[in-house]
């Protein structure tokens, strides 16, 4: 049996196993509960299961009495931007996002278009767990669905946030794969009201996920082949459900999703300095770019709430994660990867300088990856011994905002448990590719599984 | 004492109350079981009007979806377009979701098999069998299939109808025709009926918003505008649809209710006329079918009371017609359901071919008067309330094919309880209103008394 996630950031299991239509309805019966009705928006990413999820969720929505509008297939950002546009009390994003396309999950989004906070994670699971549902009865159930198109909403957003004229002068060539995910609807449009040239491909989001939905060097082999034979200037490599994003330079070189984030805060502070905000998990070169302007790194824990909830607070300029998910706070406070590609091609379009010679420009620091499978039944107390393994390591500082992270003047190791599987992630980044593959074992033989 | 259940979950399918009982989570389970059942393949799904049937429409499509269902969502239409489109389609399936007169407040899932028919005790057993084990087929996501909208059901519908039965005689006059589907599921169906078959239509209570403009039911006490409308325009019938359309009443030229037990004798002349055989009906129905029928030298069958009993027992006697004295006919060679689109076209080409007036037509039955009464009776006091009367009347001719019938002279009464609600009706049929009325309050002082001594025999505490 494959494993169901219930937590903070939603509910997330396999179709056809663990995520059945009753805990699904039961779900979002107590989410329309928690956020006492009210106008609730709906989408979904183009997974064949997501209209069973979709269905499963209007009911749950619609037997507590909340007003259902549903925007299909289209971005979680998009659906983000509509929640507060249309004065919805919430909404519900049917994506698995990155996970494989047999996985499928609710993402839950509040009135001003954020995720849940951690705290408010906890308070819907707490009615979910009750199980005391505020269902209404027939003079107040709603007796239909509306749709509204928050894509088209999202274009008029991002216009209004980006001098499109002084973007589209520069006429780039831009090649871009969009997994056939929700993105298809929405990035290549973005990109020609950019004034850029086109290069799509994966575009259609009737046909199965050509790749794994998660935007890395992996996923970028069709979209390097599209970057040279279209002599393009920039390739983007988008996740299913429109948040993250990774780069292929101009002569073909996929980067990996960590430099999403360094390149974009370059490309924000060059125009405007603020407070940057990323998790701790996150590559240090956002310090060493961030140092060029004097500009100060907020580290939250892991997880997009945090990184929303800290950017608001301290009107940060960008944030994001090192999964490929930068937030334009001037669009919205969130992962949004049709900001994040715009920011890139402003900054593109404005110094002149090819991607190469961007990426050239920053120190080079290596990032190494390692998931562990861990039994949902170990995963906490593996988690715990290894704090304790560890104990005070000299030379060292141990931070434990979220997991562990232990920091060496020439770069860190950082272990936690995933929000979203029963894996511990181990990432280790360093100078070389060797000392951070030395970290990593470090970390590797200290845990217990 | 424990409070009135509000749920029912029984072999003609589940009935509950939204808001209390009738939960979109036991919804997505039940639609799973039936895709269970059915092994997926292609399932129709309709919905009536009522306010909550969008959120069980979605549990439905959900539970469907995720046992390996193809859907045909055909959205609000009446329920025997969902069984006709089955046939159509060659489907496997299809649910009804509709409490059909039941008010408001109420909404039910009524499954259809492969052949049409409601699912009767075995194939409904069946299927309870597999809600309660509660381990459903689930398929992978992946293989999962998107519900098909198929938006024009209910045209699909009219034009097979119209199709079978031809249109109207072309005649020096076009009838005039009101209709009242009560704001239900044939609100839209039953004037492109009217319309297509040739005739003159003039509407009321076609806003289908899930709000009753009058109470689901069309007995006569509930078709007083529909009356008035028919006086007004000087209309030649009257047709009056309960909230999902399968049932059908009618009111004559005079605006005067004829009762719904007539639906089916005048349906059925038509029929009759053109194709003799076997008729079937229940046994709670009026006498008059075996006056139609003998007309034309032909049989009639009966069976318990309810839409799956008639049109089985339909099938084995290879019937022409059949139905029940609610006001549902069902016409095989168009659909094997209780269909008020067929009562319609039937009843207008009877109008047209004789040129009498309905109440013409309905006084050669004017010595069959029908009474209904009904009254609340706990689930666990039927039993004995019908030993009850059956000791009171030993000695006359019993039915007990369905609660008790007794034949009296010129008259006979049939009393049972509900498959639906917990109450007890009589139906009793006689030369005279006034004779009808007194035979039925003579067994419902019975059931009172019955009732009454079993509750001095149980004080309360």
């Amino acid at each position: 049996m494959e494993p169901l996630k219930i937590g903070i950031t939603g509910v997330r299991g396999v179709v056809g196993e663990t995520l059945t239509p009753e805990l699904v309805v039961r779900f979002a019966e107590a989410f329309g509960s928690y956020a006492d009705g009210g106008r609730m928006l709906v989408c979904r990413d183009p997974r064949p299961s997501g209209p069973m999820v979709q269905a499963a969720v209007t009911a749950g929505l619609l037997a507590v009495g909340c007003e259902v509008v549903d925007l299909g297939v289209c971005p979680t950002p998009s659906l983000q931007l509509a929640v507060p546009w249309l004065g919805a009390r919430g909404g519900v994003s049917i994506t698995g996002g990155h996970n494989p396309p047999e996985w499928n999950a609710l993402k839950f989004v509040r009135g001003d278009g954020l995720y849940l906070s951690a705290e408010q994670g906890e308070e819907l699971l707490d009615v979910f767990h009750q199980g005391a549902a505020g269902r209404v009865g027939w003079e107040r159930i709603r007796n239909g669905v509306e749709d509204a198109d928050a894509i088209g909403h999202h274009l008029d957003a991002l216009a209004a946030a980006f001098d499109t004229a002084a973007i589209g002068s520069r006429r780039l060539r831009v090649a871009v794969d969009c997994g056939n995910g929700s993105c298809a609807r929405l990035t290549p449009r973005w990109l020609e009201r950019l004034g850029c040239e086109v290069l799509p491909i994966n575009d259609d989001p009737s046909l199965p996920f050509p790749r794994l939905p998660e935007p890395s060097v992996a996923a970028a082999a069709q979209a390097r082949a599209l970057v040279l034979a279209g002599r393009a200037d920039l390739g983007l490599v988008l996740d299913a459900d429109g948040e993250r994003l990774s780069l292929v330079d101009e002569t073909g070189r996929a980067l990996s999703e960590e430099m999403t984030l360094p390149l974009a805060v370059e490309a924000a502070l060059s125009r405007e300095r603020g407070p940057v905000v990323t998790n701790v998990s996150t590559t240090g070169l956002v310090e060493r770019v961030a140092a060029r302007y004097g500009a100060m790194v907020v580290r939250t824990p892991v997880g997009q709430a945090y990184v929303s909830e800290a950017i608001l607070e301290h009107g940060a300029v960008v944030g994001g994660e090192g999964n490929g998910g930068v937030a334009v706070p001037r669009v919205q406070a969130t992962h949004d990867s049709a900001a994040s590609a715009a920011l890139l091609l402003r900054h593109l379009a404005e110094t002149a300088e090819p991607l190469s010679a961007q990426v050239a420009a920053l120190p080079t620091l290596v990032v190494r990856k390692l998931a562990v499978p861990v039994p949902p039944s170990v995963l906490y107390s593996a988690l715990a011994e290894f704090r304790e393994a560890v104990g005070a390591v000299e030379g060292a500082t141990v931070d434990q905002t979220d997991g562990v992270k232990i920091s060496w003047p020439d770069g860190w190791v950082h272990v936690r448990a995933s929000n979203t599987q029963s894996l511990v992630r181990i990432i280790a980044e360093a100078e070389s590719d060797e000392r951070a593959g030395e970290r990593l074992e470090w970390a590797r033989e200290r845990l217990r599984t | 004492m424990r409070a009135i259940p509000t749920l029912k979950i029984s072999v003609s399918g589940v009935r509950g109350v939204v808001g209390e009982s009738l939960t979109p989570e036991m919804v997505t389970r039940f639609a799973q079981a039936f895709g269970t059942y059915v092994g997926g393949g292609r399932i129709v799904v309709g919905r009536d009007p009522r306010t909550s049937g969008e959120m069980v429409r979605q549990a439905v499509l959900a539970g469907l979806v995720s046992s390996g269902c193809r859907v045909a969502d055909l959205g609000v239409c009446p329920t025997p377009t969902v069984q006709l489109l089955v046939r159509q389609l060659g489907a496997a399936g299809g649910v009804a979701i509709t409490a059909s007169h039941n008010p408001p407040e109420w909404n039910a899932l009524k499954f259809v098999g492969g052949d049409g028919l409601f699912l009767g005790p075995a194939r409904g057993r069946e299927l309870l069998d597999i809600y309660h084990q509660g381990n459903y087929a689930k398929i992978p996501g992946a293989a999962q299939r998107s519900p098909e909208r198929i938006a024009d059901a209910v045209e699909r519908h009219v034009r097979t109808v119209v199709d079978a039965l031809g249109r109207l005689p072309a005649g020096p006059r076009r009838l005039e025709v009101v209709v009242d589907p009560g704001g239900g599921a044939a609100s839209r169906a039953a004037g492109l009926l009217v319309r297509e078959i040739g005739a003159e239509v003039f509407a009321i209570h076609t806003d289908a918003d899930g709000r009753f403009p009058r109470p689901a039911e069309p007995v006569p006490e509930n078709l007083g505008a529909l009356g008035d409308a028919v006086r007004a325009h000087g209309a030649d019938v009257g047709f009056a649809q309960d909230m999902d359309g399968d049932r059908l009443a009618l009111v004559d030229e005079t605006g005067r209710p004829i009762g719904e037990e007539l639906t089916l004798v005048l349906a059925a002349e038509p029929v009759l006329a053109r194709e003799p055989g076997p008729v079937v009906t229940n046994v709670a129905t009026t006498d008059a079918v075996e006056a139609v029928a003998s007309r034309y030298g032909c049989v009639v069958h009966r069976t318990r009371v309810g839409e799956a009993n008639v049109a089985e027992g339909m099938r084995s006697h290879r019937a022409v017609i059949g139905g029940e004295g609610n006001g549902g006919v069902i016409y095989p060679r168009v659909n094997f359901a209780r269909d008020s689109l067929v009562g319609m076209a039937l009843v207008l080409h009877r109008l047209a071919a004789s040129g009498e007036t309905v109440s013409a037509l309905a006084a050669a039955y004017d010595r069959f008067r029908v009474v209904k009464l009904q009254r609340h009776c706990p689930a666990d006091q039927v039993r004995p309330v019908l030993r009850h009367v059956r000791e009171t009347w030993a000695g006359r001719p019993v039915d007990l094919a369905d609660g008790i019938k007794v034949r009296l002279d010129d008259s006979w009464f049939i009393l049972r309880g509900s498959n639906t609600e917990p109450i007890v009706r009589v139906i009793a049929e006689a030369p005279t209103t006034e004779a009808a009325r007194a035979l039925a309050e003579r067994v419902m002082a019975d059931v009172a008394a019955c009732l009454g001594a079993e509750q001095s025999s149980t004080p309360h505490p």
